[in-house]
């Protein structure tokens, strides 16, 4: 089930990418939602790639569903919020962490806040869901049967 | 990611005692390595896959150091120089591939290794779909981006050197090409990991470093974005001085295609313990944000000192950390990071020596239906001769090089994303699709840069030929296997749906 939700998530992904792409090639540019089709898309791509990596047997375990969730929004919605909020960046820009407040949402958000928790929920789903000591004897069998 | 660079003007300042001792040191170091693995290199799959054998320390910086190359410290951050917080996107990313990664590819990877013997990643693909076509495919699309990659970083080494040791450029492409041919071709690919986790810290070493005195020359990262924005409103917004579309393009390009990049997947192979890939996200993701430190670092700080009139505008955006390191750090730190940027070149050309090597070895007579005799023979004949033919293209024009070098990360993801990362975890998926897809990247990749080169046709501004091949190919992926997908459950070997289910 989770892997078809993944798949359909991943295409719908590339449809909104394949329509900021054509839109580009209209007389004029790109219009600005071009950029909103390609934010989404791109969080989307990733986010749904992933959960299709991390299903087994065709269901998400609750460590890597929040993952997924998780990422989609942090990145989708920094980058939301970078083409929501009007630009300051010129001399009266309000420095936030050391960048302009939509730089530092974009950096920060993209950049660094994934890598505070998707390396943790990975690691601490691994046992249980994404490979056990007895996978790995099964798979190990599988290949010792086929060669034999 | 490739780059190369002039260093006309800071070539005295790299011949510094300090800067020239640590250099010959780092080559003392990496030769050493490549004489003890070649000890150690006995048959193909010590060459191909350094025997199943490395622990997951080496394997995640190993795999740091080959993904970040001489761009990573010398075009990135004259990249963000020159366009601004829109040059990050290329690496922005980098948060979220190593855990998609090790989700996506590396477990299924490893297994299949295990259960198989694999050693290329065409050999996965072929295993997955049954389908020499889609190993041969995939083999020849790894060859066309592996020259040009190791001819742009052949060009990079050897302006390195020449500017540190006055070689000449030619004498420093060549000398580049046999320091790290001779512990390829003997050591294979454990020489290549294991100079690789050595280069790897060099060039963590080097990046941690500089941002110190990146944020002590430009006063902080509130200092350095004051003195930006208060004479360019756009340069440090969130797109830089690109239009939201191109900054964002990138980030899909480099964020999913990152799944497709064959020097990085078939290092999977390599882990000794398939269990301790719990750990390969959390290293992979660290040392890759502390050698990203550099590439967004240098850039902002020498946009910043032009701003204030401390230093005069660089000539060459690619001077960029050679001015900065050479004027802004000691020089023991400058002999570091040009350690760092040699490491660099020689870690990527080296992963691509070996699987180029063992696209013509293993892969491409196994499409045809053939077998080699003695694969680590062959190897090594092959790894000689694909460092020729780079060197030889490396020598050709400067514009030709980048133009080969610049499509190789973009033909990488658009033939090996559906088949290798989304084939591996979809049971739907099939041949037909896979064949077609690879065919649409190949094509399209080669047709649009060949025809953007020559300036017959551009695609619009923010749309990317890496970006559309990748789509395309994707979308060619899914529609193609939907309607073959009546052939899916037979096209599929029990132990590999096990591989995929587990």
């Amino acid at each position: 089930m989770i892997t078809r939700f993944a798949l359909a998530a991943l295409v719908l992904s590339c449809t909104a990418i394949a329509g900021a792409y054509l839109s580009a090639f209209l007389p004029g540019g790109a219009p600005p939602l071009a950029a909103w089709g390609m934010a989404l898309g791109a969080a989307g791509a990733l986010a749904s790639i992933m959960a299709l990596g991390a299903a087994r047997g065709g269901k998400l375990r609750p460590i890597a569903l929040v993952a997924c969730v998780l990422t989609f929004l942090v990145v989708g919605g920094a980058f939301a919020l970078a083409l929501v909020l009007p630009a300051n960046e010129g001399k009266d820009a309000v420095i936030v962490l050391g960048f302009p407040l939509r730089t530092a949402i974009v950096l920060y958000g993209v950049g660094i806040v994934p890598i505070l928790f998707l390396p943790a929920m990975y690691a601490a789903s691994f046992d249980a869901d994404t490979l056990s000591d007895a996978d790995l004897e099964r798979v190990r069998r599988a290949g010792q049967e086929r060669g034999a | 990611m490739s780059g190369y660079f002039l260093l006309e003007g800071t070539s005295a300042a790299m011949r510094h005692p300090a800067i020239i001792a640590i250099a010959v040191l780092y080559f003392v170091i990496v030769s050493a390595i490549g004489i003890w693995a070649t000890r150690r290199t006995k048959t193909a799959s010590d060459y191909f896959v350094a025997g199943q054998g490395i622990g997951i320390v080496t394997l995640a910086i190993a795999a740091m150091a080959s993904t970040l190359s001489g761009f990573a410290f010398i075009g990135g951050p004259g990249l963000v120089y020159t366009v601004g917080t829109g040059a990050v996107f290329l690496v922005l990313s980098a948060s979220i591939t190593n855990t998609m990664g090790a989700w996506v590819l590396a477990k299924r990877m490893r297994l299949l290794g295990e259960a198989r013997g694999l050693i290329t990643v065409p050999d996965a693909i072929a295993a997955r779909f049954r389908s020499p076509a889609a190993q041969g495919l995939s083999a020849i699309s790894i060859l066309v981006a592996v020259i040009g990659y190791m001819a742009t970083n052949f060009l990079a080494l050897g302006l390195v050197i020449d500017a540190m040791f006055g070689t000449g450029l030619t004498l420093g492409i060549w000398l580049a090409m046999l320091v790290t041919l001779s512990y390829t071709v003997a050591g294979g690919i454990l020489a290549g990991v294991y100079t690789d986790l050595f280069e790897g810290m060099v060039k963590a070493a080097a990046s941690m470093t500089v941002f110190y005195f990146v944020l002590k020359a430009g006063g902080g990262m509130a200092g350095i974005s004051r003195a930006i924005t208060a004479v360019d409103s756009t340069f440090l917004g969130p797109w830089g001085k690109m239009p939201a579309l191109a900054a964002l393009s990138l980030f899909f390009v480099f964020g999913l295609g990152s799944l497709g990049q064959p020097h990085v997947a078939h290092k999977f192979y390599m882990l000794k313990e398939p269990r301790k890939l719990k750990w390969y996200p959390l290293l992979m993701s660290v040392a890759m944000a502390v050698t990203l430190l550099l590439y967004v670092g240098v850039g902002l700080a020498m946009r910043a000192m032009t701003a204030t009139g401390a230093i005069a505008p660089l000539a060459r955006a690619d001077d960029a950390t050679p001015a900065f390191v050479l004027g802004f750090t000691p020089s023991v730190v400058a002999g570091i990071v040009f350690a760092g940027v040699i490491a660099a070149g020689m870690s990527t050309v080296n992963s691509f020596m070996n699987i180029g090597a063992a696209a013509l070895t293993h892969d491409l007579p196994r499409a045809f239906g053939r077998r080699v005799g003695n694969e680590l023979r062959w190897g090594r004949i092959w790894t000689l001769a694909l460092s020729l033919a780079a060197v030889i293209v490396a020598q050709l024009s400067g514009t030709l090089v980048a133009f080969l070098g610049i499509f190789g990360y973009g033909l990488f993801a658009a033939t090996l994303v559906p088949s290798l990362a989304v084939g591996l975890n979809w049971q739907g998926a099939t041949r037909e699709g896979a064949v077609a897809s690879i065919a649409t990247g190949l094509g399209l990749t080669l047709v649009l840069e060949t025809l953007a080169y020559f300036k017959v046709f551009s695609l619009p501004t923010g749309v990317t030929v890496s970006g559309l091949a990748l789509l395309l190919s994707l979308l060619v992926f899914f529609v193609v296997s939907w309607f073959t997908r009546a052939r899916a459950a037979a096209q599929l070997d029990a132990d590999i749906r096990l591989v995929m289910e587990v």
